[in-house]
């Protein structure tokens, strides 16, 4: 298994925003995790990348255990993701954007190396690629913050992939977007799958994650209530009754 | 107008060492967003460390000045890890109060181990002026603006070209997009406030060296002409922190040359006053501005 979330559990006073929650994605997979708002998918992301630490449970990558790792140890063990709203370095360029996320002692030298010995200032081969992949090179010397919105969750991708990661959890990556922006997001997604990423994906346009999804959980108020294939999900009746029939009752604070 | 002019030579002199000040608390305030006031009562560790070193042990200009470097970085390293590192990262006034604190300490400190309060610094050597027609440069003033010019040099080379400048200036950027790019924010935090105190370390050798001599009060006067040039130029921003300390020791000059020490000193502070009001941000500052690329 890739990811493993082992009874997880964040309670914020006496909210429970995840409750005993386990998950195990696979290598390779694109899992969807869905659920009303406010039902604990934003914590749960917050969760694997050591943002939050669990009241209980543990979190392991590839059998090794995460849960007392500090955020930027879990990012060098590959877990990246990209935010609902983008967080990108507005003041540094494009390139530097990627640069600053290609975080290991041989990426440092090559940095050094780049920026003074070679002409035509940062250069470096995965970046090149990187930029070419998601259709950003000839901006690389462009402002972050001066990117156009759709550029920017490229580019917000794209660093979280400079991290070179095993797993890479995107938060509302079609917030924003429109139904066709979402087709094609749904074939980036499938790329960076093809590069050998395994994606957890939190999304409410359901036509995109019942579309890419391998398989998918669902939860609702902090609990697993469902998991399965996007079939399975879709004729599950719990599901029907978390999306359907309480949607307006009982509805807790969205989460951040 | 041969005044006026000659009085912008000396403050742009000065400014010079203010403009390292004010850089130093501007590193720090882009990477913590918060003020470290026991920033100027570092730099004073520093100069007594080199005045320490002058009147007990050699006269050499290389070991005082390192002497002054290293009281300093000690001296900011304990800051970091008592007021910043120690303390919750969602607890600001907690880090100013104990900065505060801390200057406290590093005073009574030098008050213990240096009794007689006044101690003499080398100085620069014998005082010879530069001159141009009406105009002349003492030659304190042109060391002063050499060694500031370098610094600046060097800041920019390390913020531009190394991947430390690179982590620090998506450090300011962002704080959580850094950690989510696996920037060791702790660690890049602690290496910002050694940069502080390196340019803090000159910038107080420079200063005592002019002055022939050192008094506890360096700390208090160092950290309000730093935060003075910091607000006029503008929070967060590198340029505005070179320029609001320039700005200030023109001020200084012409209000010291036109109504004396007393006035200069309230007209400062009306400034900052009238800074503070019209121009919140400073002149150069916006929202995260430490740098562009």
């Amino acid at each position: 298994m890739m990811l493993k979330l082992e009874g997880m559990s964040k309670h914020f006073g006496g909210v429970k925003a995840v409750d005993d929650v386990s998950l195990t994605m696979n290598e390779g997979e694109i899992f969807g995790l869905i659920g009303p708002n406010g039902s604990g998918k934003s914590t749960t992301i917050n969760l694997i990348t050591g943002l939050y630490a669990p009241t209980s449970g543990t979190v392991s990558l590839e059998g090794r255990d995460l849960t007392a790792l500090a955020q930027h140890e879990r990012t060098a063990l590959g877990v990246a993701r990209t935010f609902q709203n983008i967080r990108l370095f507005g003041n540094l360029s494009v390139a530097e954007n990627l640069w600053v996320a290609q975080n290991g002692h041989k990426q440092r030298r090559q940095h050094f190396i780049s920026r003074w010995f070679k002409a035509g200032g940062l250069q470096d081969t995965n970046i090149d690629e990187l930029l070419r992949f998601s259709r950003l090179h000839s901006k690389k010397d462009s402002l972050a913050s001066a990117l156009s919105f759709g550029e920017m969750r490229r580019l917000e991708m794209a660093r979280a992939l400079a991290s070179n990661p095993k797993v890479l959890l995107l938060d509302e990556p079609a917030a924003g977007a429109s139904i066709e922006d979402g087709q094609l997001l749904g074939e980036r997604i499938r790329a960076v799958r093809d590069r050998g990423v395994s994606i957890l994906l939190i999304e409410h346009m359901m036509e995109l994650v019942m579309g890419i999804t391998d398989r998918m959980a669902v939860l609702n108020f902090g609990r697993k209530i469902a998991e399965g294939t996007p079939s399975d999900i879709q004729s599950n009746p719990d599901v029907r009754a978390a999306y359907l029939g309480t949607k307006n009752k009982n509805k807790e604070p969205a989460d951040a | 107008m041969v005044d006026f002019i000659q009085n912008t030579l000396d403050g742009i002199a000065l400014g010079s060492a203010y403009a390292l000040l004010a850089l130093g608390f501007t590193l720090i305030f882009g990477v913590m967003g918060r003020l470290n006031i026991a920033y100027g009562p570092c730099i004073m560790i520093g100069v007594f460390a080199g005045a320490g070193v002058y009147s007990d042990l050699t006269q050499s200009i290389v070991m005082i000045f390192v002497a002054t470097l290293a009281g300093t970085i000690l001296a900011s390293a304990y800051v970091e890890r008592v007021s910043f590192a120690a303390i919750r990262a969602d607890a600001a006034l907690a880090s100013m109060v104990s900065t505060f604190a801390v200057w406290m300490q590093l005073e009574e400190i030098v008050a213990h181990l240096f009794p007689a309060r006044t101690y003499a610094f080398k100085e620069l050597g014998h005082l010879s002026l530069i001159e141009a027609g009406p105009f002349f440069l003492r030659q304190e003033s042109l060391f002063m603006l050499l060694v500031t010019l370098a610094v600046l040099l060097g800041l920019a080379l390390v913020l531009g070209r190394s991947h430390f400048g690179l982590e620090l200036r998506a450090l300011t950027d962002s704080r959580r997009a850094a950690i989510i790019s696996g920037i060791n924010v702790r660690r890049i935090i602690f290496l910002t406030f050694l940069l502080a105190a390196m340019i803090g370390g000159v910038a107080g050798f420079m200063i005592a060296m002019s002055d022939g001599q050192v008094t506890p009060k360096f700390g208090l006067w160092a950290t309000m002409k730093g935060l003075v040039a910091m607000v006029i130029g503008g929070l967060a921003s590198l340029r505005g922190a070179v320029l609001g300390g320039m700005l200030l020791g023109i001020i200084e000059a012409q209000a010291q040359w036109y109504f004396g020490a007393s006035v200069r000193e309230i007209l400062v502070y009306a400034i900052l006053f009238a800074a503070l009001i019209l121009l919140p941000r400073g002149i150069l500052g916006g929202p995260h501005t430490v740098w562009r690329s």
